[in-house]
């Protein structure tokens, strides 16, 4: 594989904080990375400065083999979408598009007609006046159709309804299918966005705590369901991450993999084996140095936090 | 180190002046902002004074008259320098594209715009000349000043004062963006400052007439070079300030 980006210690501080703490990755080519973190933890950060609309405090970034500060033949390739986007104040979906078709070289119109359709995005209202997901449609239409060899989605979808997201996730399945590219998504809904990430990089307080293909994550626990009694019994002196029960019916995430004991137990008790939810993993992981906050209490972020 | 690898295959040529062109294109896009609000503020004052002449030549006074009015247009220029910072900057991040790309489109842009309305300006000063101020001696665009050194010169002063404006605005809402609007107004301050510091200067020496003087010989294409110079200083300042705007 290539890699089309390449940090290496990337740190970026500003007056009190430090956004970004000796950062290093390797992004390869044609894969879909989720970039998932809490609210601060330097997502955008990240992002910005990949395109070089942000600059790094000391560190290297690398995109295609080159520095991408001012630099128009690397960020011709790129395309970086906002989570709140600023347009020209009188100017509306269809200016957006026709600018965005003008400098983007794989553009592709019939895809972007075909996402207007999807998004019901009316062409000649001042986008001022659209409401906030249709504006976060602009963004997303403009992201997909552009079919940038790398392509920077942050939050794309605020003010989405669940259809709305769905069709996200469908088009950017579909049409990364037909036309592989790289594409860095950092979304809040892990579940959610779960399925469609390929890679797994996970960011706290300025540093990569998780950077490891999207399965290896997930193997990195078990989720068991039956009986509470067995279940007890099966993860006695292990670190549960995650527990539901009702009745006599228990559903618990732990850390570790299973022995072939283990496994002859489950059958034996009539346990089932479920999929880890990434994002209990990841709660978890970002939560590990705080103690007093323990994964139980967990509540998870919603879009409009 | 992995390498970082080009996919030849798959690259786009790089077309930075094509770019640097759709930003004059995306410039305009603002139609309102480059055209139409200079356009009403000219065609406005102009009918203003031409009424007014009128009404002063009715009631029978005679002789030329002239109006400053002719000069709105141009303060006017600092707001189109500013919005065309404000409205479009981060959105040209959005499109990919280079600071130095977003500059130089907006500058051609304006450049566009100051060479339209010069134009309109001396078209003015020309129909004036002929009609003699409209039949009635009122002159708006035919300053004597101005116009000492031919229709071309003219343009010229005309063209340069505009882009002076709009460099300035520019600057200022680069500034802004950069360093928040405390500093802008310090800076400012300082600025106001060095100026009153500069006429304190003139006036212990008793300099003022040497000035004036200096200026009526300078002639108004002389002092529209200086302007030129000051203009080229002030590109060159928003140029720097914008280098390392984030967005």
């Amino acid at each position: 594989m290539n890699s089309v980006i390449e940090v290496r210690h990337l740190t970026k501080t500003y007056k009190n904080t430090t956004a970004l703490d000796d950062v290093s990755l390797s992004i390869e080519e044609d894969s879909i990375y989720g970039l998932l973190g809490r609210n601060g933890a330097g997502k955008t950060t990240l992002m910005s400065i990949l395109t070089a609309q942000n600059f790094a405090t000391s560190g290297e970034v690398e995109v295609f083999g080159e520095n991408p500060y001012e630099n128009a033949r690397a960020l011709n390739r790129m395309c970086f979408v906002r989570e709140s986007q600023k347009y020209p104040d009188d100017s509306n979906a269809r200016h957006a598009l026709t600018n965005a078709r003008l400098f983007f070289p794989h553009w592709d119109q019939d895809l972007a007609e075909a996402l207007i359709d999807d998004f019901r995005l009316p062409l000649k209202t001042v986008i001022k006046k659209l409401s906030r997901g249709q504006q976060s449609a602009i963004g997303v239409i403009i992201g997909l159709a552009s079919r940038a060899e790398i392509t920077f989605f942050d939050e794309p979808y605020l003010g989405f309804d669940a259809v709305a997201r769905q069709t996200f996730y469908d088009r950017l399945i579909t049409d990364y299918a037909d036309h592989p590219r790289t594409i860095m998504l950092s979304s809040h809904l892990i579940d959610e966005v779960a399925d469609l990430i390929e890679n797994v990089i996970v960011i706290d307080r300025g540093r990569i705590i998780i950077d490891e293909a999207t399965e290896e994550v997930r193997n990195r626990a078990v989720n068991v369901v039956g009986d509470v009694d067995a279940i007890n019994r099966l993860a006695a002196g292990r670190e549960v991450i995650h527990r539901e029960s009702l009745g006599r019916v228990a559903s618990v995430t732990m850390l570790g993999h299973l022995s072939r004991t283990d496994r002859d137990f489950i059958a034996e008790a009539n346990l089932d084996l479920t999929p880890v939810s990434l994002q209990q993993l990841i709660v978890r992981s970002t939560q590990a140095d705080s103690p007093d906050h323990p994964a139980a209490d967990t509540e998870v972020r919603s879009l409009q936090s | 180190m992995t390498a970082a690898i080009e996919r030849p295959s798959r690259t786009a040529p790089s077309r930075p002046r094509n770019r640097t062109l759709g930003v004059v294109r995306l410039q305009f896009t603002n139609t309102q902002t480059f055209v139409w609000v200079p356009v009403v503020v000219l065609g406005g004052v102009w009918l203003v004074t031409l009424i007014i002449y009128w009404i002063i030549s009715a009631s029978g006074v005679d002789g030329p008259m002239y109006s400053g009015g002719s000069q709105a247009p141009l303060w006017y220029f600092a707001v189109v320098g500013a919005q065309a910072m404000n409205l479009t900057f981060y959105f040209s991040q959005a499109m990919s594209l280079t600071r130095r790309e977003f500059y130089l489109g907006s500058l051609m842009a304006a450049a566009i715009s100051a060479v339209g309305i010069s134009t309109v300006f001396v078209a003015l000063g020309l129909i004036e000349q002929a009609t003699d101020g409209y039949g009635m001696g009122g002159y708006f665009a035919y300053l004597p000043w101005v116009w000492e050194a031919g229709p071309l010169a003219a343009g010229l002063i005309y063209f340069v004062l505009t882009m002076l404006w709009f460099v300035l605005g520019f600057w200022f809402a680069i500034a802004n963006k950069r360093f928040g609007s405390l500093i802008l107004t310090l800076a400012i301050f300082a600025i106001a400052l060095v100026l009153l510091a500069g006429a304190a200067w003139l006036s212990f020496n008793q300099s003022w007439g040497e000035l004036w003087m200096w200026l009526l010989e300078t002639q108004a294409i002389g002092l529209a070079l200086w302007a030129l110079g000051l203009t080229a200083i002030f590109a060159l300042g928003s140029y720097l300030t914008l280098r390392r705007l984030t967005s």
